[in-house]
């Protein structure tokens, strides 16, 4: 089997979650958590296999185009969606993980594979500076989902009268502390990534700086997350803030990332 | 036959039910007449404040029997009580003294004292020496069945008491108590109810009081925290994550202000504002202040409604469980029946007996009728004389609930 059949299994077994997702939000119950939660790591491993299977018949680390960064975008989020339930026994946030991989992969599938036979696609800092931003992207993701849930919960108490959620969401400092730790490895792993980046710019131009679009974006992100640990820190921004600031952190990210793989010629490497 | 008679919290107001309460110093004695004035082979009396029940094995049906000495032991007419009483039989009384221990029964459905509550009932029926095998079977069953209810289903879960909704509030606000901070306001029954589950919890007190101080030290003496005077209220506030109010106040104890000067100085972390005074204490615009919630009596009780309903939907599941451990002790009881032992014994008996008839055939060859009739008659005989002593014995243990008999004579015959 090629890597496009084992990403269209992957796509089977992320629908199990998606459907979870989806009767949650409709009959506020949680019917399919166990056989979801099952579905989704056989679902990692053929994702894992595909992206392997992809990366030899491409012959280079497969981060080209549409089709690469939704793939391996995805992969990040379930990994990190996985490594945060098994810290911490919080599946609530599959409830953005399992829905988004769904689409993300979906597309995917649909997406032809883009190649190109360039001496800088065998670079190591390809796969360096790709794994950890999208490590970077995953844990923001979960920061996001996080804080979704943080804003939920919070309108549940504070409305009196909570309906089904209040019951099946994470106490309000949960979701804080899990959101928080997520922001903090996604920061770290961002920041990891930008230098990564200007250390390849550097070894190609011989400048740190190009002056790319993207550059700007993720040095954006990056301003904001330092943004938000500093007034975290300053212990100014608990909460309800800390919460809207990762939803809006990620949007910013979510932007920089489509910038990157949607715009053509953006992708700096292969320019 | 198990049988149950008795009045519960449905069938009977308070009124009756006291009336008809068994005081626990007095229930070794109130068994010992019970079982000399109806017949009752075991027996045992749960009396709690939402119902008072027998439970009694007897060989024959006496429910009437038991009925009438509820009545005369408390000193009321029969006809008085035969409204509010139910007498239950068989698998119908099995089936209650399951629903009883797992909290089905109860007025607050799903509340854990109950099982406690039977538990010792039967223990103090076993004191009495009243318990025999068959109540004991019984509740060997119907408590562990109701630890299976408790435990695979939510029935006992949400919170449906002021002071568990406030803990369970604050729970899913601060995730775990520990090294939470909770001030009292005012030192109230209910407050201090909530303070020492959250306390329990590893929550630290800190209780607030006006012109009774001495009251306010007594309780944070009992909850291990501190007492401070009630002008230090917008200084204990800012250091507080909980608040309990329940002063007796007629006016506002806590205005907006307060909890916004609070707030500024506690950097958003969140607040959680309980106020169970009547009148309330916390001025409601406090509710608006950010990272504050707030919830007074009425908020609290309609949590409580929707957790109520969430166990009423897990109830459903509860019954499932109790149904297939029914099924099981009924099963359990009517293998030791002594009817079908004795048809067992019988016709197994009559097995031997012919396959001995065809063999001894064998050998003698053919016989005439006279012969026939002779060796059939010398066999049966044999075999109903036998049978004859264990049959009229096993009658007689039965009745008198002796059912464990059965079991070793099933074991002796092979059955």
């Amino acid at each position: 089997m090629d890597s496009r059949a084992w990403l269209l299994i992957t796509l089977l077994f992320y629908a199990v979650g998606a459907l979870h997702a989806l009767l949650f939000a409709v009959l506020r119950r949680s019917v399919l958590t166990t056989v979801s939660l099952t579905a989704t790591l056989l679902g990692f491993a053929c994702h894992t296999s595909a992206l392997a299977l992809r990366w030899n018949e491409g012959g280079h680390f497969p981060a080209l185009g549409l089709h690469d960064g939704a793939t391996l975008l995805s992969w990040a989020i379930i990994l990190v969606f996985l490594l945060v339930y098994v810290t911490t026994r919080v599946d609530a946030a599959g409830l953005f993980a399992y829905p988004f991989s769904f689409a993300v992969v979906f597309v995917a599938n649909l997406t032809p594979v883009t190649d190109r036979v360039d001496p800088v696609l065998r670079s190591l800092y390809l796969p360096l500076h790709v794994f950890l931003a999208v490590f970077g992207y995953g844990a923001l993701f979960a920061a996001f989902s996080m804080g979704v849930l943080y804003l939920f919960q919070e309108q549940e108490l504070r409305s009196r009268s909570p309906r089904r959620f209040y019951y099946l969401i994470p106490s309000l400092e949960r979701s804080d502390t899990i959101g928080w730790r997520s922001v903090l490895g996604g920061f770290g792993f961002l920041t990891l990534a930008i230098v990564t980046g200007f250390l390849w710019n550097h070894s190609l131009h011989g400048r740190y700086w190009t002056g790319d679009p993207k550059e700007w974006a993720a040095l954006a992100a990056w301003v904001i997350y330092v943004v938000i640990l500093v007034a975290r820190w300053r212990g100014r921004w608990g909460g309800r803030r800390a919460a809207w600031l990762a939803i809006v952190g990620f949007a910013v990210v979510v932007f920089t990332f489509a910038w990157a793989t949607l715009v053509p010629g953006v992708a700096v490497a292969a320019r | 036959v198990i049988l149950v008679v008795g009045v519960n919290h449905e069938t009977a107001p308070l009124a009756v039910r006291e009336a008809l309460a068994f005081p626990k110093e007095r229930l070794a004695d109130a068994l010992e007449q019970l079982r000399q004035q109806t017949g009752l082979g075991e027996a045992m009396i749960l009396s709690t404040c939402n119902r008072v029940e027998v439970y009694g094995r007897a060989a024959e049906p006496c429910a009437d029997a038991v009925a009438a000495f509820i009545a005369r032991y408390h000193q009321r007419a029969p006809a008085e009580l035969e409204s509010h009483l139910y007498r239950l039989e068989g698998e119908a009384a099995v089936r209650h003294a399951f629903r009883v221990a797992a909290s089905l029964d109860s007025m607050v459905l799903g509340e854990p004292q109950i099982l406690g509550q039977v538990k010792d009932a039967y223990e103090a029926a076993e004191r009495a020496g009243s318990l025999g095998s068959v109540l004991n079977a019984l509740r060997n069953r119907s408590i562990s069945a109701a630890k299976r209810a408790r435990s695979e289903t939510a029935i006992g879960r949400n919170a449906v008491s002021v002071s568990h909704v406030a803990v369970e509030l604050a729970r899913k606000i601060f995730g775990e108590l520990r090294e939470r901070a909770v001030l009292l306001v005012g030192a109230g029954k209910m407050s201090e109810l909530a303070a020492r589950q959250m306390v329990r919890d590893g929550a630290r007190a800190t209780v607030l009081g006006g012109r009774t101080f001495e009251k306010a030290e007594q309780l944070a003496a009992a909850l291990g925290g501190r007492a401070a005077p009630f002008e230090a209220l917008r200084h204990e506030l800012a250091k507080a994550d909980i608040v309990i109010s329940g002063t007796g106040a007629p006016g506002i104890v806590v205005q907006r202000e307060d909890v916004e000067a609070a707030q500024a100085a506690r950097r958003g972390r969140p607040l959680f504002l309980i106020d169970i005074a009547v009148p309330r204490d916390v001025a409601a615009e406090a509710a608006r202040v950010a990272g504050v919630f707030l919830y007074d009596l009425d908020d609290i009780k309609t949590v409580a409604q929707a957790n109520m309903r969430e166990r009423r939907k897990e109830a459903a599941a509860a019954e499932a469980i109790l149904d297939h451990e029914i099924r099981e002790f009924l099963d359990w009881r009517r293998s030791l029946e002594v009817v079908p032992l004795l048809v067992e014994l019988r016709k197994r008996a009559d097995e031997i007996r012919k396959a001995e008839i065809d063999k001894a055939r064998k050998r003698l060859g053919t016989l005439t009728p006279e012969q026939e009739n002779a060796l059939e008659a010398a066999t049966s005989a044999i075999v109903n004389k036998l049978l004859h002593g264990p049959t009229v014995h096993l009658k007689q243990m039965a009745g008198n609930g002796q059912p464990e008999h059965v079991g070793l004579i099933r074991k002796l015959f092979g059955l």
